[in-house]
């Protein structure tokens, strides 16, 4: 009996350009399929049901064609081929057979119905299984390309703040030397320029003491 | 000590002391006139292309599933790129507070900038060091005794 699903049933619009789009594709037709699962089963009937049942009919028409022969052979010992008994026994035979093709068919149709019903019900697991994957695979990819990006962008950074600080260096070179200067005039250790010097300006008393001091003569 | 004299002590320099110091204050009031220097590079990095890509990603999972998507590059300024090194540059902000401070407080952006000169063209600024008055009290104060 046909298990296998029809390729076709699942039919990818394009292909997609990124995941997520095949992620949500994926999950919009799991969902058609949940919702509806008889219309995807009738893309997923065998395509071969038909020869499986044509051949269950042929078989019934074989097994009834044989006990038709068996009913005119009987009839034939009995004196009877041709008589209304014959007729009726073929009658009564021919419509066993015909139940019987019935109710073989039915069962094929059925069993051929259900299994593309859970090939359908199998079919949208597997779309919501491949849609959460590309969905995650999407995001993974997206992941490493934010964390690697981050990466390269750390050191941009590091780089503007190392160009910042040596042109702030640069811009404030003049001060720097200013202060070097100011710390060499100030700071510790700096020799102590700073002396004292006297002067003595005599007053009148000094001159007049100078004159008594001086050798009389 | 004599009577009748005065002592007068005055504070000496070596020359080569003095003249340094006369040089350093000089230096000072000339670096103080140098005003504010902007730094016109970039602050902060920008998004790289890896990330720009992560939130492209981002932008395509929610527009596969039909939400809302929105333009990180509408958010964000233009990027600077200088020296090889592409970033987002604070000076546009301080450009147009300084103009709003020109346009809205004139008298102050006047005063603020007089201290320094003009970064354009070199211009002394009327508060500059050399522009301040100056009134000596105590010149020849070490005389004073003598007189």
């Amino acid at each position: 009996m046909g298990g296998s699903a029809n390729p076709n049933m699942v039919q990818p619009t394009a292909t997609p350009t990124n995941p997520y789009q095949g992620a949500a594709q994926g999950m919009m037709q799991a969902g058609q399929i949940y919702s509806d699962p008889s219309a995807a089963a009738a893309n997923m009937m065998n395509p071969y049901q038909q020869q499986v049942v044509d051949a269950t009919i042929r078989d019934v028409g074989s097994a009834a064609q044989m006990g038709l022969n068996q009913i005119g052979s009987q009839a034939q010992g009995a004196g009877a081929f041709g008589g209304s008994r014959q007729a009726i026994a073929e009658a009564e035979a021919l419509k066993g057979f015909n139940q019987q093709a019935l109710d073989q068919v039915s069962r094929l149709n059925q069993q051929g119905y259900q299994q593309s019903i859970n090939n359908a019900m199998n079919a949208a697991s597997g779309l919501q299984n491949v849609s959460n994957q590309a969905f995650n695979m999407g995001n993974t990819i997206a992941d490493r390309q934010a964390a690697a990006g981050g990466v390269e962008r750390q050191m941009m950074d590091q780089l503007i703040k190392a160009g910042q600080a040596q042109y702030g260096q640069f811009t404030g070179q003049p001060q720097t030397a200013l202060n070097t200067l100011l710390g060499t005039l100030t700071g510790t250790g700096a020799p102590q320029f700073q002396g004292k010097s006297s002067s003595f300006n005599p007053g009148l008393f000094n001159y007049f003491q100078t004159l008594a001091m001086m050798p009389k003569g | 000590m004599a009577k009748g004299g005065t002592q007068v002590d005055m504070a000496t320099l070596p020359e080569f002391a003095e003249t340094r110091i006369q040089q350093g204050l000089n230096m000072g009031a000339d670096v103080a006139g140098t005003g504010y220097v902007p730094y016109f590079g970039p602050d902060v990095a920008s998004l790289s292309p890896r990330e720009q890509a992560a939130f492209q990603s981002t932008d395509a999972a929610a527009s596969a599933f039909g939400m809302p998507t929105v333009d990180a590059g509408s958010y964000l300024p233009e990027t600077t790129t200088m020296g090889g090194v592409t970033g987002y540059s604070s000076k546009p902000i301080m450009d147009a507070n300084i103009e709003a401070l020109q346009a809205q407080n004139p008298a102050q952006y006047d005063y603020l900038t007089s201290f320094t000169i003009d970064p354009v063209t070199g211009g002394q600024g009327s508060r500059m060091l050399d522009n301040q008055p100056v009134a000596l009290e105590m010149q020849g104060q070490g005389r004073r005794g003598g007189k």
